[in-house]
């Protein structure tokens, strides 16, 4: 399988676990099945098949930008970091929507973590934690 | 398959191994990401697929500790629980997850593990080596404790299975792993048997091997049978025919 049919199958399966978390409300368990551990964890399998299978072959490194550069120059390895932000991003917000729920943070809140979690990664955890904080006073997990 | 299961002496007295259970399931899903590599990797190691040799090694560990897990159920419950117990099999379970690092790792490099002779490898290979003994000598220590109960034929049949396991498998495999390779003479058409891939043109001491180690399966069966006379035949014959194929793999021929 190219890596482009990869990532072609790999977007719409993050994607509906992100529409799991948005209605998570509805079925909190079987959200958190879909975005907390079946999607990841499917993949995070890919991921692990192609560091096995690719990383051999790929250049750069991770000793300098350029070297991280040149490794994202690598189609399979490219597809891999994809997977990484794809499957990392989506625990996250599975594990941001099973925090609010149990700390009383209201869900609707949570969405816009939740949309910038799915683009923007870390500014969603940025986002979901000042919202923590200002809410319950809490940080740490 | 009622008749067969209540024979005489069949009797399961205790849940499975927890330990070797445990590990069974680590070494079967540790596979998923291999088989997931073998999907995707084009690079062939001595015209196979780089993964699946390391896929092999999990599918025969994941037998092997499955099988003596199941074993444990024969005896009564807490035979195994001791601490000198634990900590063996604890050591047999981290000699398991070396090997199986160690021919993944070699797999993801592209090199070879078993009979690597350069640098670091060839240390490792030797390592390696004293692990895979540790890890067949479970079957063999199981097989003493099953040998206690041997007034019950399928008891008989299990321990004589277990110990055959170590007893045959050393030998041939350690003969293997200290030759050049696996093959003794020189493939030159490529034939070989189908799916498991052993040669059909010159010995190939990895069929040996296999049969050798499977001892623990095929010995066993006939303990199902509940008869002594067919209990001892089996492992007599069963003997008989590991030793043919091992002659006829040193002397360079295959076995049919």
């Amino acid at each position: 399988m190219s890596p482009d049919q990869l990532f072609q199958i790999a977007n719409p399966l993050a994607l509906l676990g992100w529409l799991a978390l948005l209605a998570a409300p509805l079925a909190p368990r079987a959200a958190q099945w879909v975005a907390g551990a079946a999607v990841p964890l499917l993949l995070s399998l890919a991921y692990a098949g192609l560091v096995l299978a690719f990383w051999w072959d790929a250049p750069g490194g991770f000793g300098s930008l350029p070297e991280v550069q040149a490794l994202f120059t690598h189609p399979h390895i490219a597809l891999a970091g994809w997977l990484h932000y794809l499957a990392f991003d989506l625990f996250l917000g599975a594990w941001e929507v099973r925090t609010a729920r149990a700390e009383g943070i209201p869900h609707w809140a949570v969405v816009p973590c939740l949309v910038l979690t799915f683009l923007f990664g870390p500014a969603g955890l940025l986002a979901f934690a000042i919202l923590r904080f200002t809410l319950v006073r809490k940080i740490l997990p | 398959m009622t008749a067969v299961l209540s024979a005489p002496g069949f009797a399961l007295l205790s849940r499975p191994h927890p330990l070797l259970l445990r590990l069974t399931l680590l070494v079967a899903l540790a596979a998923l990401p291999l088989m997931v590599a073998y999907g995707l990797d084009d690079r062939l190691f001595q015209g196979d697929n780089v993964w699946l040799k390391p896929l092999k090694f999990h599918l025969a560990l994941t037998v092997y500790t499955g099988t003596l897990a199941l074993f444990a159920t024969l005896l009564p419950e807490g035979t195994f629980a001791s601490r000198r117990w634990t900590i063996y099999i604890g050591v047999v379970a981290a000699c398991i997850v070396a090997e199986l690092l160690w021919i993944g790792g070699a797999a993801a490099l592209g090199t070879a593990s078993h009979f690597n002779q350069t640098g670091v490898w060839a240390a490792i290979y030797g390592l390696m080596g004293a692990a895979a003994v540790t890890l067949t000598s479970l079957s063999m220590v199981m097989g003493l404790v099953f040998w206690r109960h041997r007034v019950d034929p399928l008891m008989l049949a299990v321990a004589l299975g277990l110990v055959l396991t170590f007893v045959l498998t050393v030998p041939v495999a350690g003969t293997m792993s200290s030759g050049p390779g696996h093959f003794v003479g020189t493939p030159v058409t490529g034939a070989r048997f189908p799916l498991m891939g052993w040669s059909l043109e010159v010995g190939d001491l990895r069929l040996p091997h296999f049969l050798a180690t499977h001892a623990m399966h095929v010995v066993p069966l006939a303990g199902l049978t509940g008869s002594r006379a067919t209990v001892w035949a089996t492992a007599t014959g069963f003997t008989a025919l590991v030793l043919w194929c091992f002659a006829r793999a040193l002397m360079g021929l295959p076995p049919f």
